[in-house]
């Protein structure tokens, strides 16, 4: 019997033939973890009298949950944050203004590889799929992952999607995204990782895969991985450093389920509360009056996703009832939106532009809202008191539609601004 | 630790929430970890009375989707609470990882234990070797125990004394 990526990547950093159930402990190769969960393992390591981690040199810390502290509390966290870092001698720390999103710059500064096994505190970390690597959260565990090195996993099945046909003008990734995990449904991915692959896989950049590789995580799926292939290779090319291995699942392997899906989803897709996975096509909710946008979040901060609002906003000017935030994911994505003209243009039309991390998405810390009001945003999740207010509503859709949402001050087919 | 537990069964259906049914949502939002405390408001949802009708040793005998919902380990804590087992048809895998976590002897995959059970029956169960046994109604079955390494982290007493056992080797 052959295996899938995920077994092959098992197998790896066990030294042992690893398949689908088996209960192991394997050794992440990087482990990440955010802002806020930094002063809780520490505390968790102390009570443990745990005081050098295991390998602390494999370990990034990245501040974007809350960049820019906004409150007394938050600059003294940032501030043991900064001290924990030192004390553990992890070298990897992007604090504020340095690196961005970390499920995002960890890609783009070639930290991660096709085929790596990794280990993180935060659920989005399945971007790191992306460019073919085996991403799984761990949450509280990552304590035992930091002082052990690992942590027991049950090696899951893999549910293989491949990918057809070609996406329709107007729509994108995050409403293929959307759809996908509302036609998938949380019972067919439960605890299994999702591979993607097919025909249409050459069309989609890195930016998209990063979509596609955040959202099954919402409906249970254990982790989620593009089958690396040329566009992989050309990216990494100049980020990685050594020989990249094209890492794919045997023909022959045991795979759950496996799926076509076709990117032609018809319409831009919107998630209507509470959950990201109750999705309808654009029509059905057009025309609902909204106060605050945001394009941002570790599923849609990309310069394709900058470039696409860019498109719609341009020679516009953002509804005067609306506030529209813009948070792009890196500083290497912030500078080189500055270069195309693209920061510029969404000052001119009235929208903020913050520092480069999770933007509001982290709860709502900056730019949230307030009871009663309506957002259309690109964040992950649309439960209700995601951005603050437990009485405001959280649509999610593509930048595409939020920045045509903005313009009228309500949700809006971002088609009518494409002719 | 005895794996083999013998005494009463206690049968509830499919779908029992983790939040609610099994413990009280105000436990888990106030992260309290006593399981002294906890077993005192087991089966809340369904049951009020449960805490005073059991005994250690008894069995939980659940039917799918046990502890489904947001996964919190204080239900798991309030079972281990009592000193109780619990054999389920499913457990969904957020409240699986509790279930070790919490330290409670479970079986899981069960399916149609609940043809085989009613309350009141006496039941005897190794965990280790996953034997099931109706004593009242003389029915036997064999089901897959948990994985040793899984077993290891109960025998320890859950998560963070395993986790201690575990770092006093890597020092």
């Amino acid at each position: 019997m052959g295996k899938t990526i995920t077994e092959k990547v098992l197998s790896r950093v066990t030294g042992g033939d690893v398949s689908a159930g088996e209960i192991i402990y394997p050794e992440p190769e990087l482990i990440t973890v955010h802002d806020w969960y930094v002063v809780n393992f520490d505390k968790a390591l102390k009570e443990l009298g745990v005081e050098k981690l295991y390998e602390p040199d494999k370990v990034i810390i990245s501040t974007d949950h809350e960049p820019v502290a906004v409150s007394p509390q938050a600059s003294e966290r940032q501030k043991q944050v900064r001290e924990i870092v030192k004390k553990y001698g992890i070298k990897h720390f992007y604090d504020s203004g340095r690196g961005g999103h970390g499920h995002i710059f960890p890609v783009e500064m070639g930290f991660v590889k096709p085929g790596m096994f990794v280990e993180a505190y935060d659920v989005h970390v399945t971007n790191f799929g992306a460019v073919g690597a085996l991403a799984i959260p761990v949450l509280i565990e990552i304590t035992e992952v930091l002082a052990c090195g690992s942590v027991w996993l049950k090696v899951p099945e893999t549910v293989r999607v491949n990918l057809t046909g070609s996406l329709l003008p107007g729509t994108n990734m995050r409403d293929v995204a959307q759809k996908l995990i509302c036609d998938l449904g949380a019972e067919r991915v439960d605890y299994a990782v999702v591979e993607f692959g097919g025909d249409a896989m050459p069309s989609i950049d890195i930016a998209g895969r990063h979509t596609l590789c955040n959202t099954p995580i919402d409906i249970g799926a254990k982790s989620v991985l593009v089958e690396p292939d040329q566009s992989t290779l050309d990216y990494l090319a100049g980020r990685v450093n050594g020989p990249i291995d094209l890492i794919s699942s045997d023909l022959d392997a045991n795979f759950r389920e496996i799926i076509d899906y076709d990117l032609n989803v018809l319409e831009p897709q919107i998630a209507i509360p509470p959950t990201p996975d109750c999705v309808v096509g654009v029509s059905e909710v057009v025309g609902k009056e909204v106060h605050h946008a945001f394009i941002g979040s570790c599923a849609a901060a990309n310069l394709s996703d900058l470039r696409a609002a860019a498109e719609i906003l341009r020679g516009n000017r953002i509804h005067p009832q609306v506030r529209f935030i813009i948070t792009p994911g890196t500083q290497e994505i912030m500078s080189a939106a500055e270069e195309e003209g693209l920061i510029g243009l969404f000052a001119e039309a009235g929208a903020m532009i913050t520092q480069p991390g999770c933007g509001p998405c982290a709860g709502g810390r900056i730019g949230g809202m307030a009871d009663g009001e309506t957002s259309i945003n690109t964040g992950t999740r649309n439960d209700y008191g995601r951005l603050g207010a437990m009485k405001s509503e959280i649509y999610l859709g593509s930048a595409s539609t939020v920045a045509a949402s903005a313009i009228q001050g309500k949700i809006t087919d971002p088609r009518d601004f494409l002719n | 630790m005895d794996w083999i537990y013998k005494g009463k069964c206690w049968k509830f259906g499919d779908n029992l929430g983790i939040d609610g049914d099994v413990m009280p949502l105000r436990f888990a939002l106030e992260r309290e970890l006593d399981k002294n405390i906890l077993r005192d408001y087991l089966m809340a949802g369904v049951d009020p009375e449960f805490p005073q009708k059991v005994s250690p040793g008894d069995i939980i005998v659940a039917g799918k989707r046990f502890g489904q919902g947001n996964p919190h380990i204080q239900g798991f804590l309030g079972i281990v609470g009592h000193g109780l087992g619990l054999v389920a048809e499913s457990i969904p895998r957020g409240s699986f990882r509790n279930a070790i976590n919490a330290g409670l002897p479970f079986l899981n995959g069960c399916d149609g234990v609940g043809n085989d059970v009613d309350t009141g029956d006496e039941l005897e169960v190794n965990f280790l070797t996953g034997e099931f046994n109706n004593l009242s109604r003389n029915i036997t079955r064999q089901y897959m125990p948990l994985d040793a390494k899984l077993r290891e982290i109960i025998q320890a007493g859950g998560w963070a004394p395993s986790l201690e056992k575990r770092l006093s080797h890597v020092r």
